[in-house]
């Protein structure tokens, strides 16, 4: 694999890793971080997450990440799924 | 109710005034109690306003102290409204029920004591603690001790304080409106509030009283939806507001006015329009005047209730009804046109209804109105309580037969950590989430259904209620918040730890997973909370018709590192339903504080028997208070070892090793007493 | 009507489709929700009048089923794809303890479901039904007087199936249609809600193929229990041991993909292609595949598909892949009449490679 995609890749697995463990513990979810689909939704079907489970996984992106998002449909967007998030991250967030 | 109790008095502290005078004068001029926020610094949040009391705009000092002065001067506002001196005090039977939710705080009965010493009163205490259902629900349950004939008077009502971290946790939750709240209208969000309100309720005939109003009836309800979102379609809603014209005798056409809850939040409004018109109609429901206070005197919590109701009363004895401060226009999914005037509207009425809903779906409606009493007093049916089954849990007893070692030998229980698996109990409910206290509670309120073989689905669910004894908030979550304000600031609170703050938390949550959808409450006297939650399922079994029966529960948690830690958890069910069994509840006490024999006496007389109980179980759990506490077997474990011990009699009686037991406890706030016995050999007054 | 103008009837407005594919069953009796329990992998939290998506796997952890389980007090309705009522009937015999009191019906010979999908399917609903239905939450569902309404749906947009008696349905049907041309909607193919699924990361059972594949690798773990045992538990926890190699990831290609094609990398074949379909919103392919753990994550544009001498490159990305735009429409305050399109983001704000 060319060095680049290898990089890409390894940045990507550790904002992944790092997400899915804020997942597993804003929720207590008693399963491995690993079982979390990356493109499982999180709201509504999928990982079933609610609105109160939403401010405080937003509190934590801020926290972990620097990532500041207010809550608007474009920003809901952003959160739809473990890929978002690590997107938004890789886009948006403090450099690591 | 078929003894409607009579109101003659009210008094108030609150955001447009102290006192009823001042109340009355600037609700009838429509002022607005809403203002920037000068308590503390809200320069983190989106919003900055709020309803503080008059003259406590700029005062922070402790909660617990603000209150304590709000429920004081409301209670002496309110003794003298009904023109009740010293001397009559002393000569009455005078009780309180206070709706009190203390954010944070520890040990909410101690307010309530506190409010009755200050005011040389020596009768019992019982605070609510269900959040903004908490005054409401102590209204209720005020008129239900004068129907049982334990007090004569009660003051019944509630007290909140707005505080920093409350303000913070609603504010994360995304509820709060970003100017003065707009009940029903355009404006999305509520606006925070505090302040303090009592009811002087009265047996009619106890003394030469001026009668102001009459409580006629009612109703609780529980979601079992979600910790901080009502049901969408207000099924809960709804169920209260029948429960409450039922108990009233009422149908909904003689309803003249209705005080909404009216939040002016997105979920509760729409569910509230829609509770509305499934109990009236549509047709009725579009003509019927309707109103919330909250856009003049703010959320005022465990207040708001009974502010609520006393501003309709003030109203309706001028010949007004209250109307909707702040409203800008209807919103889509509301009402078409609530009263949305300024200042009161005039309107003549004879009856009105005033609804709240809680976080955790907790729902509370009350029927109340003019002087005229609906008839004479109809024969009262009560119907005899039993008890079905119990199911105890501390670290080395999950079973009744198991707290019988313990009593024989007096031994303390095992001293190792309790451990369960709900997950394992309940295969099907999803309890992520779900904190340690709502574990214990749901684990034994399971058991215990189970054991009576109660399958909670259709109707079962709307007739089977949940009253839970519980000193104070999980302190799991408590020590969450807290840590995650002090890392993250006041602006990002821990959310979902704020949701479980609540002293109805663990009620809630357990409702929701077991779907327990009838009459439910979470109650506090201190020490014997789960023998006054048994009392208390007792009597609305006996006295009302809404439930079939009701699971009595206490809970005690330890936070981790506390003395004892988790050894301290301990949880107890008592289902009590009206289906015989071979132990029945045959006499029931209440009394003051260290009235123990009071208690007693009451609760042998209304047994009718000639000979006392054969087994006396007085627990005390006060540790270190004499020889004799000390050899008692559940020290440390306040709320839960009265109902131990009442577990621990209805096991000895179903065996058939005993005829009559009584349970007895003489705690701080209050004394309660319960007989029970075999129902071979019971003795009719 | 093209298939171009059916998917603007789903994304834009409001369309109307028949689902006949999908089996309408309830198993009514004291142990119904038991006896489901039994045979779907996932864990059944849901309560009555809540819908749960879950799956039906076989012994080697190869789904066979895509289920809607749906309490109703006493009673549970299943809304089923991918197995027959028939084979779903031996499935229950074979896992289900005998002593457990339940039945099943088949509602199919004597209901039909039509759905309506859309940003303002809403809307053709709070006419023909009830202004109460914007506050019916999604994956729940209610009885009406001419049957059953779920709020569901598989296309990213708001969605409703509504179950009715065979003698209600052609003239609900005439009445929907009308309802959903006044929103210069229409009525639309499997095919089109096929592409909608596909652009919002719904599994489809009916595309694809399974062979060798679990939830592990198929991203849908969320509908397995952790906990209890079902069937094909045992080769999950296999799977799960041996850790994860390939997974399925969405990608958009310009053209030249379709389903079967192997994928290369810049050194050695990473994968193949599950499902390809033209995307109007992309202005070109987008599809699903079965790619090498190494490489199965968004936002990589290094794999193509070889055919002779021309390479279609693909580049992966993120599902779903549109900004619906129902997530931007508010019921309680907007109507198609109303509505502003033109302040809208487009469906898709990416770039082919």
């Amino acid at each position: 694999m060319k060095p680049d995609l290898s990089e890409y890749v390894a940045s990507r697995v550790a904002i992944l890793d790092r997400v899915r463990r804020i997942l597993r513990d804003t929720m207590k979810l008693k399963i491995e971080a690993e079982a979390i689909d990356p493109d499982a939704p999180l709201f509504g079907t999928g990982l079933g997450m609610d609105s109160v489970d939403a401010v405080e996984l937003l509190m934590q992106l801020d926290s972990v990440f620097g990532l500041y998002l207010a809550g608007s449909p474009q920003d809901f967007v952003k959160i739809r799924t473990v890929n978002t998030i690590v997107d938004a991250v890789m886009e948006l967030g403090d450099e690591p | 109710m078929s003894h409607a109790a009579q109101i003659t008095g009210w008094g108030v502290a609150s955001a447009i005034g102290v006192g009823r005078e001042r109340f009355r004068s600037a609700l009838f001029r429509g002022e607005i109690g809403i203002a920037p926020i000068r308590r503390f610094d809200t320069s983190a949040f989106t919003t900055h306003v709020g309803a503080m009391v008059v003259g406590y705009e700029s005062d922070d000092r402790d909660p617990s102290v603000l209150c304590r002065e709000f429920g004081l001067l409301a209670l002496r506002d309110a003794l003298e409204h009904a023109r009740l001196d010293r001397n009559s005090l002393r000569s009455l039977r005078v009780a309180m029920t206070l709706g009190a939710s203390l954010f944070g705080v520890q040990n909410t009965e101690c307010l309530a004591r506190g409010l009755l010493e200050e005011l040389s009163i020596e009768g019992p205490s019982i605070t609510v603690s269900t959040a903004c259902t908490s005054s409401t629900q102590a209204i209720g349950f005020g008129a239900d001790l004068i129907r049982e004939g334990f007090a004569d008077v009660v003051l019944a009502g509630g007290v909140d304080t707005l505080t920093p971290a409350l303000f913070a946790g609603f504010h994360a939750l995304g509820v709060l409106s970003e100017g003065p709240c707009a009940p029903f209208g355009r404006q999305m969000g509520t606006t925070l509030g505090e302040g303090a309100g009592f009811l002087v309720l009265e047996r009619r005939g106890a003394r030469d009283a001026v009668t102001r109003g009459l409580l006629r009836g009612y109703g609780l309800s529980g979601d079992a939806y979600h910790e901080t979102s009502p049901e969408p379609r207000g099924r809960g809603v709804a169920a209260a507001i029948r429960s409450a014209l039922d108990d009233a005798g009422a149908s909904e056409d003689e309803i003249g006015y209705f005080n909404a809850h009216g939040t002016g939040t997105t979920a509760n409004d729409t569910a509230e329009w829609c509770a509305i018109q499934s109990v009236f109609g549509s047709e009725l429901a579009s003509s019927l005047p309707l109103s919330s206070s909250k856009g003049h005197l703010g959320h005022a919590q465990s207040a708001a209730g009974v502010l609520e109701v006393i501003t309709t009363l003030e109203c309706m004895g001028a010949g007004l009804a209250p109307t909707t401060g702040g409203f800008d226009g209807p919103r889509p999914g509301g009402p078409p046109r609530p009263l949305g005037a300024r200042k009161p509207q005039p309107l003549a009425y004879e009856l009105a209804l005033s609804s709240n809903s809680a976080f955790g779906g907790n729902n509370c409606a009350l029927v109340f109105g003019g002087t005229n009493p609906p008839g004479p007093d109809a024969e009262e049916s009560r119907r005899r309580v039993f008890v079905s089954t119990a199911a105890p849990l501390c670290a080395g007893v999950s079973r009744v037969e198991e707290l019988a070692s313990i009593y024989e030998s007096k031994s303390a229980p095992l001293d190792r950590e309790l451990m369960i698996d709900l997950a394992a109990e309940l295969p099907r409910v999803d309890l992520r989430g779900i904190d340690r206290a709502s574990e214990l509670l749901t684990t034994v309120t399971w058991r215990a259904l189970g054991d009576a073989g109660v399958q909670l689905r259709g109707k079962i669910r709307e007739r089977t209620g949940l009253i839970v004894g519980a000193l104070r908030a999980s302190p799991d979550s408590l020590a969450r918040f807290h840590a995650s304000i002090v890392q993250r600031g006041l602006a990002k609170p821990d959310a979902t730890a704020f949701a479980q703050l609540l002293p109805s938390a663990a009620q809630s949550a357990c409702a929701k997973a077991l779907n327990i959808r009838g009459p439910q409450s979470t109650i506090t006297v201190g020490e014997g909370s789960g023998l006054m939650a048994c009392a208390i399922a007792a009597w609305m079994l006996a006295g009302r018709s809404d439930s079939d029966r009701i699971v009595a529960a206490a809970l005690d948690t330890r936070a981790e590192g506390a003395p004892g830690g988790a050894r301290g958890d301990a949880a107890c069910a008592v289902v009590l339903g009206t289906a015989p069994t071979s132990v029945e509840v045959v006499g029931i006490g209440v009394a003051g504080p260290h009235q123990l024999h009071e208690a007693i006496a009451q609760a042998q007389r209304r047994w009718g028997s000639p000979e006392p109980p054969e087994i006396v179980l007085a627990p005390a759990s006060k540790p270190g208070s004499g020889p004799e506490e000390r050899a008692h077997p559940f020290a440390g474990m306040p709320s839960t070892s009265s109902s131990f011990a009442l577990a621990h009699a209805f096991g000895l009686l179903r065996r058939r090793m005993a005829r009559s037991a009584l349970i007895g406890v003489g705690g701080t706030t209050a004394s309660v007493a319960i007989i029970v016995a075999s129902t071979e050999v019971n003795y009719e007054t | 009507m093209s298939l171009e103008d059916e998917y603007r009837a789903v994304r834009h407005h409001a369309a109307l489709s028949r689902m006949d594919h999908v089996g309408l069953l309830r198993l009514v009796g004291d142990d119904a929700i038991e006896a489901v329990d039994a045979v779907c992998s996932g864990d059944l939290w849901v309560r009555d009048g809540r819908m749960l998506q879950t799956l039906i796997l076989d012994d080697r952890a190869q789904p066979v089923a895509d289920v809607y389980v749906c309490p109703d007090n006493d009673a549970c309705f299943l809304m089923v794809e991918g197995i027959t009522t028939e084979e779903l009937s031996e499935c229950l015999a074979r896992h289900v303890d005998p002593d457990l009191d339940f039945e099943l019906e088949d509602l199919g010979p004597e209901h039909e479901l039509l759905s309506v999908h859309g940003p303002y399917a809403w809307e053709v609903m709070s006419r023909w039904l009830t202004p109460d239905i914007i506050g019916l939450p999604y994956l729940s569902f209610y009885h009406f007087d001419l049957g059953v309404c779920f709020r569901a749906g598989k296309t990213g947009e708001f969605g409703y199936d509504l179950m009715l008696r065979n003698e209600h349905a052609s003239k609900a049907r005439s009445e929907l249609l009308e309802l959903v041309t006044s929103l210069d909607g229409a009525e639309v193919s499997l095919e089109a809600l096929d592409l909608c699924a596909l652009e919002n990361g719904f599994f489809s059972i009916r595309h694809g193929s399974v062979d060798g594949l679990t939830p592990i690798e198929l991203q849908l773990q969320w509908r397995v229990s952790t906990r209890k045992r079902f069937p094909g538990v045992a080769a999950i926890e296999e799977r799960r041991a041996r850790g994860i190699r390939r997974r399925l990831t969405h990608f958009v290609a310009a053209d030249g993909v379709k389903s079967g094609d192997v994928l290369r990398g810049p050194d050695s074949p990473l994968g193949e292609v599950m499902t390809a379909a033209f995307s109007p919103a992309v202005g070109g392919v987008v599809g699903t595949a079965l790619l090498d753990i190494s490489v199965a994550h968004p936002g990589i544009a290094e794999l193509f598909v070889r055919d002779r001498d021309a390479t279609f490159p693909i580049r992966t990305v993120s599902s779903p892949l549109v900004l619906n735009r129902s997530l931007l429409v508010d019921p309680r305050s907007e109507t198609y009449a109303t509505r502003e399109d033109s302040l809208r983001p487009p469906l898709w704000q990416g770039a082919l490679p």
